[in-house]
């Protein structure tokens, strides 16, 4: 980070951007803001080259031919690759969380290669998983997180974790991964089955990745109407499943 | 005109479904007696279509009031059956066809993901098809997918024509399939479903007009008909020189004068006198209770229909200025999709300046992308009811705007028509 101004970098938003995953940037910079730090936001087109010097990076989800496409210009780009290497964040959600691993299915559902940044796996679930999804932070998560996740699955991955990636959370109602456990990380990098958008319906996350790009913890700051729609997310899932 | 003695039969236990529904307090019964009709008799569409389908009309958004427009002119030629509910999956489009008579010309509404179906059953003589955008995805096909079906569709109905949108790439790729097209310029706000080209996944370059693929050199067509839309009035131009000003249309804003402009297109082929229709078209002033002026509660509305993120983008400019206030009510049942994260495709950022109040079951989803979007906004459960905390502007407004998704919609509809009764 440098000049005090956080470079978030959002990736193929015209690809990867069904499911308002705009709205993750939107949260950031917002929660940003409530920290008195400045952000400045870069849109990534296919095509164009994947700054090297972003401090955070944000991939949306997307359909499959979009996912496919996706994979494809990044490993060729090698720009994101880099900048996790050198110690930029990542946020990845459904279909991008997806692209960052090893492998994921296309849409004829034979493996095709991912951008090998996170060690997980994906494969098909039996049964797409669409619903609501609520999620304990896992012990192995950062200590920063202690409030649950929620948000909304639309997928039809099973995700498997290598002995690199652990897991971000456990599911308590939903599918997630497919074997009760719930997105990964890796370092400063986060992929999940979360949107809603993730970063608006959960702002510990949010704070998280930011405070990863300033090196320090950010002080816990609430809003009224977020915490309104989680209380009422987390109340509906907990009476009525998903 | 001899109907086949199952449809017949089939016809009079969908009419007592229907009936049956009805009394129940469920509605229409439309859906009903359509089921009921072709489980009876599985060919009743193609029979009671019979050669008499002079257009069908599909869209993600607009289908429901282009097709009123276009059966409005279309009466022009003597009686239209047409479905005045949107009722527009095979089980509505049966209904509909089953209650009309029998040899009125026919001008329907279909889904987006039926179309390939009643094509095959109906025969049209004509398919209008707007635009395709993301809608409810968790329970809708991909736009993609959607637009692979209509060109396998095209490419087994050679005989039909298509007046399809050029400004959408997407039913440009669907529509191209076809022996006889005519384009149309009807413009498009909203591009994110089609950012890349379909067929070879190219971004796509733009300009305010023209889009094309550098991937595979696929382009917009060059057009029959274009919509001009200056400072708030529209006309239909045709590559002849022909003029036809719809500044009298009565449904609001460029997106009406764009499905307006389709329809001109449409009753062009059909050889209807394109002046009469137009005029018949501007008699149209709401559709299905879209932009209707209603009583509910303490509260006048204006209903606005806002189901997914094109259709939003088109309906604020339809909006008084700032700072008027409006009301946006915002469900997720069925209907209206279970996932409201499409609210963070909406470009809310335009409703700054003015106060909006979230309503519906999920307000307070509707309130954090409201916050995100520096929008000042209140939530408030009911806001029609007397002592309800209204912002003083809105109370000092004689017609609020109120937009609201599927089954908020419907809602208020029912409200008010059950209010409206003494
Ligand atoms: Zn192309």
């Amino acid at each position: 980070m440098s000049d005090s101004v956080i470079r978030i970098v959002s990736i193929y938003p015209s690809l990867l951007g069904t499911y308002g995953d705009g709205g993750n940037v939107l949260a950031l910079s917002h929660r940003a803001r409530m920290h008195g730090l400045t952000t400045e936001v870069a849109e990534i087109s296919p095509g164009q080259a994947v700054p090297r010097h972003g401090d955070l990076y944000v991939l949306g989800g997307g359909e499959d031919t979009a996912q496919v496409a996706a994979a494809d210009a990044l490993r060729a780009d090698r720009g994101l690759a880099q900048a996790i290497s050198n110690g930029a964040s990542l946020l990845a959600i459904c279909a991008g969380y997806q692209l960052i691993g090893e492998e994921f299915p296309d849409a004829t559902g034979t493996p095709s290669p991912g951008v090998g940044i996170l060690d997980i796996r994906t494969d098909r679930l039996p049964k797409r998983a669409v619903g609501e999804l609520l999620a304990t932070p896992s012990p192995n998560a950062p200590a920063k997180l202690t409030e649950p996740l929620t948000g909304y699955e639309n997928h039809a991955g099973a995700t498997h974790l290598g002995p690199d990636a652990l897991p971000l959370a456990q599911v308590e109602s939903g599918v997630g991964n497919g074997d009760v456990s719930e997105g990964a990380i890796s370092g400063r990098v986060v992929g999940t089955y979360l949107h809603g958008p993730c970063l608006a319906r959960n702002p510990q996350l949010a704070d998280l990745l930011l405070g990863w790009v300033l090196d320090r913890d950010l002080e816990p700051l609430v809003e009224r109407e977020v915490e309104e729609l989680r209380a009422e997310r987390l109340d509906y899932v907990r009476r009525s499943g998903r | 005109m001899s109907r086949k003695l199952r449809t017949r039969v089939a016809i009079r236990a969908g009419k007592l479904a229907s009936a049956t529904s009805r009394i129940a307090g469920k509605g229409e019964g439309m859906v009903v007696g359509g089921r009921v009709m072709l489980k009876l008799a599985p060919d009743a569409i193609a029979d009671l279509a019979n050669g008499r389908v002079a257009a069908l009309v599909s869209a993600t958004n607009g289908k429901t009031s282009t097709t009123r427009l276009l059966a409005n002119a279309a009466e022009q030629r003597g009686p239209v059956v047409t479905a005045a509910t949107g009722a527009n999956m095979t089980s509505g489009v049966v209904t509909t066809l089953a209650a009309g008579p029998p040899d009125a010309m026919a001008i329907l509404e279909v889904d987006e993901a039926y179309l390939p179906m009643v094509t095959a059953a109906t025969k049209p003589q004509v398919i209008l098809l707007g635009n395709l955008s993301r809608d409810q995805l968790d329970r809708m096909n991909e736009v993609a997918m959607t637009a692979r079906k209509w060109r396998t569709m095209l490419a087994a109905n050679p005989d039909v024509t298509v007046v399809a949108n050029a400004d959408d790439p997407i039913v440009t790729f669907a529509a191209e399939q076809a022996q006889h097209v005519v384009w149309v310029g009807g413009g498009q706000v909203w591009t994110a479903d089609s950012a890349v080209c379909p067929e070879c996944g190219t971004l796509l370059t733009r300009d305010d007009v023209q889009w094309h693929c550098t991937g595979c050199g696929r382009k917009r067509p060059e057009t029959t008909w274009e919509l001009r839309w200056d400072k708030g009035a529209g006309t239909a131009v045709s590559k002849s020189g022909l003029e036809l000003d719809l500044s009298a249309l009565q449904l609001p804003g460029r997106f009406n004068a764009s499905n307006a402009t389709l329809a001109v297109a449409v009753c062009e082929q059909l050889g209807f006198d394109l002046a009469e229709s137009v005029k018949r078209m501007c008699e149209v002033t709401a559709v299905s209770g879209r932009y209707a002026v209603v009583d509910v509660g303490a509260t006048r509305l204006r209903l606005l229909l806002a189901k997914n993120p094109a259709g939003w983008t088109e309906l604020i400019d339809v909006m008084p200025p700032a700072p008027a206030p409006v009301i946006v009510s915002i469900n997720s049942n069925a209907a209206d999709g279970r996932d409201p994260s499409w609210l963070w495709d909406v470009p809310f950022e335009r409703l700054r300046g003015r106060t909006v109040i979230a309503s519906g079951d999920r307000r307070r989803d509707l309130a954090v992308r409201l916050l995100h979007a520096d929008v000042d906004h209140v939530v408030i459960a009911d806001p029609y009811a007397p002592d309800a905390p209204l912002p003083e502007q809105a109370r000092a407004l004689d017609v609020i705007d109120n937009a609201a998704t599927y089954t908020a919609f419907h809602e208020l509809r029912t409200r008010a028509q059950r209010e409206a009764q003494p």
